[in-house]
């Protein structure tokens, strides 16, 4: 790699972090509306359960249908599935903001962007909003997941350590 | 050969990258047609409610069986049934229940699919919450003639019809 092609990829690297700390917060402040702002989100007994977007997404629902009316007549189920998600949202957010394993965090925002889409996707009364958030989401994360985030970041002091990424064995995972 | 090793990795590098961008690319195109039909004859089904009596019951001894899903319009808002129609198939009103009576109908007389968002009256209206699927007890105070009857509701704006899709259905009178 000649030193002009070097010198291109690390200023791209610089601005990755532009994406990553508003993509990490859309995800980390998800959690936090549920659990410090209004814990009623997540109890079943209230009017303002989360559990009840899902009836929402069912009339136009891709793939997920059955799976989303399964979970809703099942409410432990249901319950256990939000907790999974929450935590998943806001471990992952916060990785991201952080720039902590930021190939696989990419890759799990990614997931949940394109999962929820699937459902909410079809619902937007002014725009096509879930749309939009979900593909571009989506998109971004998946960015970092090949890219990953090696400025502003404690990956940038992980992957000084440990070019090669995590080693398991003869295995090299490349989780920053 | 290490030159070799490294443009392996380069190439694996970039078949997963082109995978990831196919992926991508992919999800936005597939559910932008898939939800709005954005290719071809865009809608969005989230700006009116909608609503699909089928299975809906009438019965003889004058009691009737309103088999109610709201499957289109917001998600956070109605919809609301404000006057139910039973007629005859030459187009006379057999009987009407008016927003005064869907809107004081006993939670009792409702069995909503599924345990959240569920449909009840509030005074005012009949009120179905998106993606619920209900069935509602009604009774006309008189015995009805065998025959075929159709059943018409409308939302409070007014409308019996939205995206091509009526708000009625025409059963077969059953023996009580």
């Amino acid at each position: 790699m000649s030193k002009m092609q070097s010198h291109n990829v690390d200023q791209a690297q610089m601005a990755l972090p532009i994406v990553r700390i508003t993509l990490g917060w859309l995800y980390f402040s998800a959690m936090l509306r549920r659990v410090w702002n209004v814990p009623a989100k997540m109890n079943p007994s209230s009017p303002l359960y989360v559990g009840g977007k899902l009836i929402t997404f069912i009339p136009h629902s891709l793939f997920i249908g059955n799976i989303l009316q399964y979970t809703l007549l099942h409410p432990t189920l249901l319950f256990d599935f939000l907790v999974i998600w929450t935590i998943l949202e806001g471990v992952f957010g916060l990785f991201l903001m952080l720039g902590f394993m930021s190939r696989l965090s990419g890759l799990v925002i990614a997931l949940l962007a394109w999962g929820i889409g699937l459902g909410a996707g079809w619902i937007g009364t002014t725009c096509l909003d879930e749309w939009q958030i979900a593909a571009v989401e989506g998109a971004a994360a998946l960015v970092f997941t090949f890219a990953g985030s090696k400025w502003l970041s404690i990956d940038q002091l992980l992957s000084k350590k440990y070019p090669d990424g995590l080693k398991i064995g003869r295995w090299n995972i490349p989780l920053w | 050969m290490e030159h070799t090793s490294v443009v392996i990795k380069m190439q694996k590098y970039v078949a997963l990258l082109i995978i990831g961008l196919i992926i991508a690319t992919g999800y936005t195109f597939v559910t932008y047609q898939y939800f709005f039909a954005g290719f071809t004859n865009l809608h969005n089904y989230s700006k009116t409610p909608a609503y699909v009596l089928n299975g809906s019951k009438v019965f003889t001894n004058g009691t009737v069986v309103l088999q109610i899903a709201r499957i289109d319009g917001p998600d956070t808002y109605g919809g609301f049934i404000v006057l139910l129609q039973l007629i005859y198939q030459n187009g006379t009103i057999v009987y009407q229940w008016n927003a005064q009576q869907l809107g004081s109908i006993p939670q009792s007389h409702i069995h909503n699919e599924y345990p959240l968002h569920p449909v009840k009256s509030d005074k005012f209206a009949l009120v179905v919450p998106l993606g619920q699927n209900a069935s509602v007890l009604l009774q006309v105070p008189f015995k009805l003639k065998p025959g075929t009857y159709t059943l018409i509701a409308y939302d409070v704006d007014g409308q019996n019809s939205a995206y091509g899709i009526k708000f009625s259905v025409t059963v077969q009178a059953q023996q009580s």
